[in-house]
């Protein structure tokens, strides 16, 4: 620990007053290191040799203070009450923050003993023992006594204190603190003295409809959302009264739902034969659907309640899972499709089946010409959605114009709700308002009910648009806009893919026309220069030349020497042009044929061999030797006439 | 700062000479508190635990003071061995206290 440097000069700080009171007592003192030290501020205090009073100087004063201010303060945050009691254990002392309030003075405490209070939850003994511990001088903590307090109220204390002893460790009393804990008594007295109503309030805070049955299947009790949801005549016999016989509910049930089933699974529960029983079923149709989850639970044999039902809407987590499904699958139909037709039709197919919806359309951008022109479709076999689809069939809207446009600008998706829908959401409707026009002129546009329109997006923007249509059409939630994002991006990077692939395919078409129409044979070759793949050539297309080299191929000519500069070119790695080798038939007769070829390297540049074209020159060659041949016979013809 | 009996007992070793001090204090008054910590940083510094200090505050025991001669607070007596010594003030002067209890600095 450092030492601490002397105090500032005294004589130099505080008021005339302290300087004044500081003269005074310096009278006290005599010369010497006292006074010095007091001069230099290095005293708390002075004892007056007269009467051993003590006298603070201001420092230590306002030191004592502060530190009593400071001590109160924390007494107040940590306990109600500070006291002190004298050696008979009477209170002597009692300081509260709360005191006049507390009900609580000093007048019911001052004097008296703590057993001299009303207290009326200490029996004999319990003051026995704490009185010995009193006469042990131990100290105790949180002593709890009820007692009332002078306004009549009952009031618990919690009391913790500690003995006194003076500088002849002579006993001199008890001090301690004290604590009002009755507002806790009283909560844990609610708590634990109605179970009931504690347990019916937690029941009645849960959303789940429960039910609780007894042996006899006959209802107990039930929370408030089961009777909402028997209101809303959602559940399976739910919002059945107290007292009805709920298997009976269950069996009469009716419609999709297996009433008979639900009430043997729930007899099984409360025979004991299987601990839980789970129902799914779903009420309602079209926009009204909604899913819901039976659990029948049992409970302990010895109890009056046999088995507890529980019935919970489980509609949005289906709808995700539903929607999730469906992404699935588009991804999945999208990987299995041979073209993009089929691809786009499936998952109009697969988006209308999940959704409801009667048919939906894809309108393919045309950037050259602004429009959206129709491209594919799927709808429902019905005469009015294959009329609305034949109809639409060679449509083209401008790309900056109407819902479609709307989208397609946008990068948005828009709905519209349909006839089936109230005029109020009519007016509500994106589509209708902003254009202002009604929902019946916008029908060629919208189609049958309601319309839902979604951009398909891919890497070089907006490629199209997909608008579904029907009465099934609702206002979409966050989910549903998560999933046509999704799916407008599969369905774009696929229709991009396809294209590509498309462009691929028609390029090496035209490749192949171009070199039948400039080639007799397209030849490939391996790094031996080895025949791999002959395409076109009738002299040279059997495959028992595959494996060859050019100078291996039967009667060619010229023979190997006449190969020396040619083969020189292929180790270099050259490409050749025109190349001329012939090859002489059975008869004697040769064929020409002239080979161009460059060399093939893979992604990695090592070399795989060459590819090539060739030429049958024979007419060519045959043409030459029958003019030259023409021409020697001329020239000779001429040279006998000079003669 | 209340003590109950003004007394801090410390251990020492058995055969060195212990070192007696008795320190009168204010209770929390600025002065007293240092004269605490200068000294317990003396004390271990200097006499390894061959000490025996006690902690008056005066203003639980003004008679004790007074019978013991103190006139000013914080003061620091050195009981045992002889010579018996005093210092007043914080003990902030190290060396002076040193000198006063006759220890080698």
């Amino acid at each position: 620990m450092e030492s601490a440097g002397p105090s500032p000069h005294p004589s130099s700080s505080g008021t005339s007053a302290e300087r004044g009171f500081k003269k005074a007592i310096l009278r006290l003192v005599k010369d010497g290191p006292e006074r010095l030290a007091i001069e230099a501020g290095q005293i708390d205090a002075i004892i007056d040799p007269t009467n051993g009073n003590c006298i603070l100087l201001p420092a230590a004063q306002r030191a004592l203070i502060e530190h009593k201010v400071g001590f109160r303060s924390l007494i107040g945050l940590a306990f109600d009450w500070y006291w002190q009691q004298d050696e008979q254990y009477r209170f002597v002392s009692h300081r509260g923050a709360a005191d006049e309030a507390s009900g609580f003075g000093r007048d019911e405490l001052i004097g008296k003993a703590l057993w001299d209070l009303a207290i009326d939850n200490m029996s004999e003994a319990d003051w026995q023992s704490h009185r010995q511990q009193l006469e042990w001088r131990i100290a105790y903590r949180d002593l709890e006594v009820r007692c009332r307090d002078a306004t009549g109220r009952v009031r618990h204390l919690s009391i913790s204190g500690e003995p006194l002893f003076d500088e002849r460790d002579a006993f001199t009393g008890y001090r301690g603190i004290m604590r009002d804990v009755t507002q806790r008594k009283q909560t844990q007295a609610g708590l634990s003295g109605d179970p009931v109503g504690v347990a019916r309030a937690i029941l009645d805070a849960l959303d789940t409809a429960i039910g609780v049955l007894d042996q006899d299947g006959i209802l107990l009790s039930s929370n408030q959302a089961w009777r909402s949801m028997g209101t809303a005549q959602q559940g399976i016999g739910v919002g059945a009264e107290d007292g009805a016989d709920y298997l009976a509910l269950c069996e009469a049930g009716g419609g999709h739902i297996d009433g008979v089933a639900v009430a043997a699974g729930i007899r099984q529960v409360i025979a004991g034969a299987r601990e839980r029983f789970h129902y799914d079923y779903s009420r309602g149709t079209g926009l009204k659907r909604r899913w819901f989850e039976l659990r029948i639970t049992g409970v302990v044999p010895d109890a009056a309640a046999r088995a507890v039902v529980s019935c919970a809407d489980i509609t949005e987590r289906r709808r995700g899972e539903q929607l999730l499904v469906l992404e699935y699958a588009v991804v999945r139909c999208l990987a299995d499709a041979e073209d993009a037709a089929q691809g786009l039709k499936s998952v109009i197919r697969m988006v209308c089946e999940s959704q409801g919806w009667d048919c939906g359309r894809y309108f393919c951008a045309d950037r050259s010409a602004g429009v959206l022109r129709f491209h594919e479709s799927w709808g429902l076999p019905l005469a009015a959605v294959e009329q609305f689809l034949e109809k639409s069939r060679g449509m083209a809207f401008k790309a900056d114009a109407g819902l479609k446009g709307r989208v397609y600008q946008s990068g948005q998706p828009l709905w519209v709700l349909g006839g089936t829908q109230n005029a109020d959401a009519r007016r509500d409707a994106r589509g209708a308002r902003d254009a202002g026009v009604s929902s019946l002129a916008l029908a060629p546009e919208t189609g049958l009910g309601g319309t839902f329109i979604f951009p398909v997006t891919s890497q070089d923007g907006i490629a199209g648009v997909l608008v579904f249509s029907g009465c099934g059409v609702c206002e979409p939630d966050d989910r549903m806009l998560g999933t046509v994002q999704v799916i407008g991006a599969h369905l774009g990077e696929f229709l991009q893919r396809r294209r590509a692939l498309d462009a691929l395919r028609k390029s090496n078409a035209r490749f192949r026309v171009l070199n039948e129409l400039a080639s007799d044979w397209y030849w490939e070759q391996d790094t031996d220069f080895r025949f791999t793949e002959i395409v076109g050539c009738s002299a040279f297309g059997n495959a028992k030349f595959l494996g060859m080299t050019h100078w291996d191929l039967p009667n060619v000519v010229p023979a190997e020497a006449g190969w020396a500069e040619h083969k020189s070119q292929l180790d270099a790695r050259w490409s050749f042009c025109d190349f001329e080798f012939a090859t002489v038939d059975a008869d004697g007769r040769q064929f020409h044929y002239s080979i161009s070829g460059e060399p093939i390297y893979d992604d990695a540049g090592t070399f795989m061999g060459y590819c090539g074209t060739g030429l049958d020159i024979t007419k060519r060659k045959r043409a030459e030797i029958a003019l030259r041949e023409s021409e020697a016979r001329l020239r000779a013809r001429a040279g006998l006439s000079a003669d | 700062m209340g003590r109950k009996n003004g007394g801090q007992e410390t251990p020492r070793p058995a055969s060195a000479a212990v070192v007696v001090l008795v320190l009168y204090v204010t209770d929390s008054g600025p002065n007293s508190i240092r004269a605490i910590a200068n000294l317990e940083a003396i004390c271990e510094e200097h006499l390894n635990g061959n000490f025996r200090l006690e902690i008056i505050d005066v203003l639980e025991y003004p008679l004790r003071a007074l019978a013991d001669g103190i006139v000013v607070t914080p003061s620091l007596a050195k009981v045992s061995p002889a010579p018996a010594s005093r210092v007043v003030g914080n003990l902030s002067d190290k060396s002076g206290v040193l000198r006063a209890l006759g220890i080698n600095g």
